[in-house]
């Protein structure tokens, strides 16, 4: 069994991708599972899709806790524990990364046995929101390392799955996939699938005896305030808001109020401060300032700058 | 009621500059209902009981994580009206006992979406009503049941599209007046709010925390993902959703309604509808310009009625 | 025929557009909403000749399912959980009315703690109320089992509404490859709905689901409808073979997996049960006799079935998806009474896993296995286990933390 998971942000077409690769999969002959799994399902936030393709039954459900192949569609989930996309990733898994960093670069940030390959990046995309041909570029990656699926038969299922579209993008659609076929020819067949895990030699589960523990302990009360504040919804973000406090005329009490996160505060010295732990980059303080003092760049570009890396 | 000394919301500036509800909450970025709710916290405070029923807000407190620095339930999609009745009184009870002091107090606040406000909820809202309960109830309305993928409620207005009516002509029902449903009960307090224009809403919030009794506000809530449209245009559709007219901001109090602000020339309401996605087929792939036309006679009629008073 | 990829919630809607179904009273609810939307959808677009009314709640929306089969129509409505148990009140009214219709219900865990993940808790909850139970394991199952539900609802010898079970997140939003019966194929399968003396008319007297005072007669229409609902063993074999022989697919009121000779023997509802049989393929392939039994039908309770499968096995562990409060898994509790007094009864062992949408690891059925062989050797079952492991009470513990914690780190999501 094949088994591939890829990960995404809410709204750059994850769900998308995992159909048209399981479209693809049960046109060319195999029993498919395909499913989206949200977690908090909103626009930025991490979510993963998965395909399992078998030539038998597929027996197997939920998420796929050993994938043969992993896709990232966008490499600033690499850096967050809770994207998770490097759960289960083992010796035997093809980790693709869709950037514009090389497959050395990240096999020196990761700790990991897979083989890392790079799915390149294209021209630089302003507002990862939603990330152009991503679902047809991931399946077709996909359908060209596994060397499961032909050219054509992706090609019907992309044709499938975005029928509701209008024909040119259907067609450019088609036709990056077929560049991504190209791209990914020095590795075609990378990917094997794999069997059932096996009865005499497995890992404990490491049950425990739940203890009893009373109420005071077990029942559903936070007793602490705002522990929300621990979540970095930050990570959410794809365009980064920055004020440019030479323009800012220190009314501070637009931004700050219209912010629906309440990310902007006032500082003692009346002019605002954003908070990038939260920001979750809805841009409505750049829509609002009157002096237009506030400005957005792509939240990838922004780490870059932290970080010291020129783009 | 809680008493508290009382701010005056007269310009921007005498807005909250640091908040109290907490960031870090899984509201979709841009939500119009999330801005509504830190804008009120700031000035209600933590002396509150939020009590909720099912909808986007109910994802607010997700173990561990709560934004609250006060008091949150979570009860059922029908009934926190009567949560709200349940902690209302025993509050009082232990007052009365003084088993709690006075600044251990608290105001009850409902929050609820248009979902349960409008439609299942309503039963018991009445009934809160009826019982005259002194408590606060906030319905952040974006005119769907918003969690669930945006289907229509009772709150949906006339040919938006939504997740069940997505026929050529949207939704065929018209929005529910629940601001004269609500008034008839003749409550202590009831209005109309929108988070893009925060004066008007403090200056609610500041009245009602000096009267007892139901006092029930309804927040238009602009919605990036059940609207379709760019978070980033959440407070410019508020405003244009009050310019045109198309939510008038209003409150009734002592038995009669009052405008707050009445917009001198209305905007054409396309304004406020080409905005967004669920309007798209009023404009693309051609006009239709007696689907457009409709939503503006509704609303000039409501205003014609307002003027005529 | 035509074989495509169908999630399970479209599997469903299709299940009710192939049954030909005129009424559909609807509410949203995750993780059922797709159901409504796709018929919403064909009905708007005139592919589906129904009507589709949003109530304002679940209480309303079944008792306007139970009051359109009484007046003559044929129903179908979908649910879940919390939705389920607000229209309890009338799921016990409306089975008592004695019209059959379908109900869909997408399993979701129920609160407290709300979720939004699957387990059993809510369809266990409509166990005692008179509506038949169907639970399937794949979308294949999910289209077949409507067209059977009505059939069954439907018989004479009936006249029960039935509950189809699906699982949520695991069926409801996941792709499987599902065979659409032939629309004609299927209309004639279940036939037009014969309202048989119950259809509000014009002119015509009728009184229905009216009050009744005395033990005598309220005991009365109560157990017939059990024995109605009983009823339903009688006739399951026959539909499922015309099914069978209709559509090339069976439906038995039990899947038997591996049986023949199985030592040892795992007992679940609903979709998890396909992991449970690449875990017999597995234990087989290093020589054990593993087996699966699947309670297709779970009301009426197919006891007789039950205990002729289980009988003389070594040990039966029941794997239940659901808790009931103070006595534990309920399908354990209804294998125990099936096999009480017999000759050769096995070991019985049960396991509560997958509350919330947790998942159960091809592992730790290994491990239940080996805690069976266990068991056997020492001629005694084992208490009831919780499947829950110490790396969970470890998250566990760090949530804790958080919920007392004036002041923590940064957490990320």
């Amino acid at each position: 069994m094949f088994r591939i998971r890829f990960h995404g942000r809410g709204g750059q077409g994850m769900k998308t991708a995992s159909r048209i690769l399981g479209t693809a999969f049960f046109n060319a002959g195999y029993e498919v599972q395909d499913a989206p799994r949200y977690g908090a399902e909103r626009r930025g936030a991490p979510i993963f899709a998965y395909v399992r393709a078998a030539k038998t039954v597929i027996n197997e459900r939920g998420i796929i806790s050993h994938p043969d192949l992993v896709i990232v569609a966008d490499d600033t989930l690499v850096g967050m524990p809770a994207a998770g996309v490097t759960q289960g990733v083992d010796a035997h898994t093809v980790f693709l990364i869709n950037s514009h960093e090389s497959a050395e670069t990240w096999q020196q940030r990761l700790n990991t046995e897979a083989k890392i390959l790079i799915l390149a990046a294209q021209e630089e995309v302003e507002d990862r929101a939603a990330l152009p041909y991503i679902g047809s570029r991931c399946a077709a990656a996909a359908a060209a390392l596994t060397n499961a699926i032909s050219q054509k038969i992706l090609l019907a299922a992309i044709s499938e799955e975005l029928g509701h579209l209008n024909q040119d993008i259907i067609d450019q659609n088609r036709d990056i996939a077929l560049g991504v076929f190209d791209e990914m020819s020095d590795f075609t067949g990378l990917v094997e699938p794999r069997g059932l895990p096996s009865a005499t030699d497995f890992v404990d589960p490491g049950w425990i005896d739940v203890p009893f523990e009373n109420a005071q302990v077990s029942n559903i009360a936070i007793h602490a305030g705002a522990t929300s504040v621990k979540v970095r919804t930050g990570l959410w973000r794809t365009m980064r808001p920055i004020i440019n406090y030479e323009n800012c005329s220190g009314c501070a009490w637009i931004c700050s109020t219209y912010c629906p996160d309440g990310a902007i505060n006032v500082r003692t010295d009346g002019y605002p401060e954003i908070d990038y732990d939260h920001c979750k980059g809805c841009l409505v303080c750049v829509a609002q300032c009157p002096p237009h003092a506030i400005e957005s760049i792509p939240e990838h570009a922004a780490r870059e700058q932290e970080a010291g890396v020129t783009s | 009621m809680i008493k508290q000394s009382p701010v005056h919301f007269h310009r921007m500036k005498d807005m909250p500059s640091t908040h109290l509800l907490g960031t870090g909450t899984p509201m979709c970025a841009g939500c119009g209902g999330l801005e509504t709710l830190h804008t009120m916290y700031d000035i209600l405070g933590h002396n509150t009981v939020f009590v909720n029923a099912a909808g986007c807000m109910t994802l607010l407190s997700v173990y561990p994580f709560t934004p609250f620095r006060g008091g949150w339930l979570y009860t059922a999609m029908a009934s926190a009206p009567a949560g709200a009745q349940g902690v209302r009184d025993a509050v009082d009870i232990l007052m009365k006992k003084n088993k709690l002091s006075a600044d251990e107090n608290v105001e009850v606040v409902v929050v609820t979406g248009d979902g349960a406000a409008y439609g299942m909820g309503m039963s018991a809202t009445s009934g809160a009503m009826d019982r005259n309960l002194d408590f606060i109830y906030l319905c952040y309305d974006n005119e769907g049941y918003g969690n669930t993928g945006q289907q229509y409620s009772a709150a949906t207005p006339h040919a938006a599209l939504t997740s069940t009516s997505k026929g050529s002509h949207g939704y065929p029902g018209y929005k529910k007046d629940l601001f004269a449903i609500w008034a008839a009960h003749n409550p202590a307090y009831v209005a109309t709010i929108i988070a893009a224009e925060p004066l008007d809403l403090a200056k609610k919030i500041e009245k009602l925390q000096t009267m007892s009794g139901p006092r029930m506000l309804i927040s238009l809530a602009p919605c990036p993902t059940g609207w379709d449209y760019d978070p980033e245009l959440s407070v410019e559709i508020g405003r244009l959703a009050v310019q045109t007219g198309v939510w008038p901001l209003k409150e009734y109090i002592d038995g009669e309604v009052r405008h707050t602000k009445v917009p001198k020339q209305r905007k054409p309401v396309e304004e406020y509808l080409r905005l967004q996605g669920r309007f798209r087929h009023l404009f693309e792939p051609q006009r239709d310009e007696p689907g457009i036309a409709e939503i503006q006679a509704r609303v000039d009629d409501y205003w014609d009625r307002v003027d005529s008073k | 025929m035509t074989r495509k990829l169908l999630t399970g919630n479209s599997a469903a809607a299709w299940g009710a557009r192939l049954a030909q179904v005129d009424y559909i009273p609807a509410f949203p609810i995750t993780p059922q909403t797709e159901i409504i939307e796709d018929l919403a959808a064909w009905i708007d677009r005139g592919e589906m000749d129904a009507r589709l009314v949003t109530l304002e709640s679940e209480h309303s929306m079944i008792t306007a399912a139970g009051s359109a089969a009484s007046s003559g129509v044929r129903v179908f409505t979908a649910t879940s959980s919390q939705g389920l148990l607000y229209g309890m009140e009338m799921v016990y009214a409306v089975a008592g009315w004695r019209t059959p219709f379908v109900m869909v219900n997408v399993s979701r865990g129920l609160a407290s703690p709300i979720t939004l993940e699957s387990d059993h808790n809510d369809i266990m909850a409509a166990r005692d109320s008179g509506f038949l139970q169907i639970h399937c394991a794949t979308c294949q199952e999910i289209a077949d089992s409507i067209l059977i539900a009505y059939r069954l609802a439907e018989h004479a010898d009936v006249r029960m509404p039935a509950l189809v079970n699906l699982d949520g997140f695991y069926l409801s939003f996941t792709r499987e490859p599902v065979d659409l019966p032939d629309a004609a194929k299927a209309r004639s399968f279940v036939g037009e709905y014969d309202p048989e003396n119950l259809q509000f008319k014009g002119n015509s007297p009728l009184s229905q689901a009216m009050a009744v005072l005395g033990g005598g007669p309220y005991s009365y229409f109560r157990y017939e409808a059990h024995l109605a609902v009983q009823q339903a063993l009688a006739v399951y074999d026959d539909i499922a073979d015309e099914f069978a022989a209709e559509f090339g697919r069976r439906h038995d009121m039990i899947d038997c997996y591996q049986m023949d000779d199985a030592e040892y023997v795992f007992v679940m509802l609903g979709s998890f049960s396909t992991k449970a049989r690449d875990a017999v393929d597995s234990l087989r392939a290093a020589g054990w006799k593993a087996g699966l039994l699947r309670p297709r039908l779970f009301r009426p309770f197919p006891q007789m079935r039950i205990r002729q499968q289980l009988q003389g096995r070594r040990a039966v562990a029941v794997i239940d998806q659901n808790i009931s409060m103070g006595m534990g898994g309920v399908l354990h509790s209804e294998s125990a009474t099936a096999l009480y007094g017999i000759k050769d009864a096995p070991l019985l062992a049960s396991y509560i896993g997958g509350l919330g949408g947790r998942d159960i690891s091809q592992q730790e059925f290994f491990a239940i296995a080996n805690e069976l062989r266990q068991a056997y050797e020492r001629g005694e079952s084992p208490p009831p286990r919780l499947l829950y492991t110490e790396n969970e009470m470890t998250e566990m513990r760090k949530l804790q933390a958080i919920a007392q914690a004036e002041h923590a780190e940064i957490h990320e999501t």
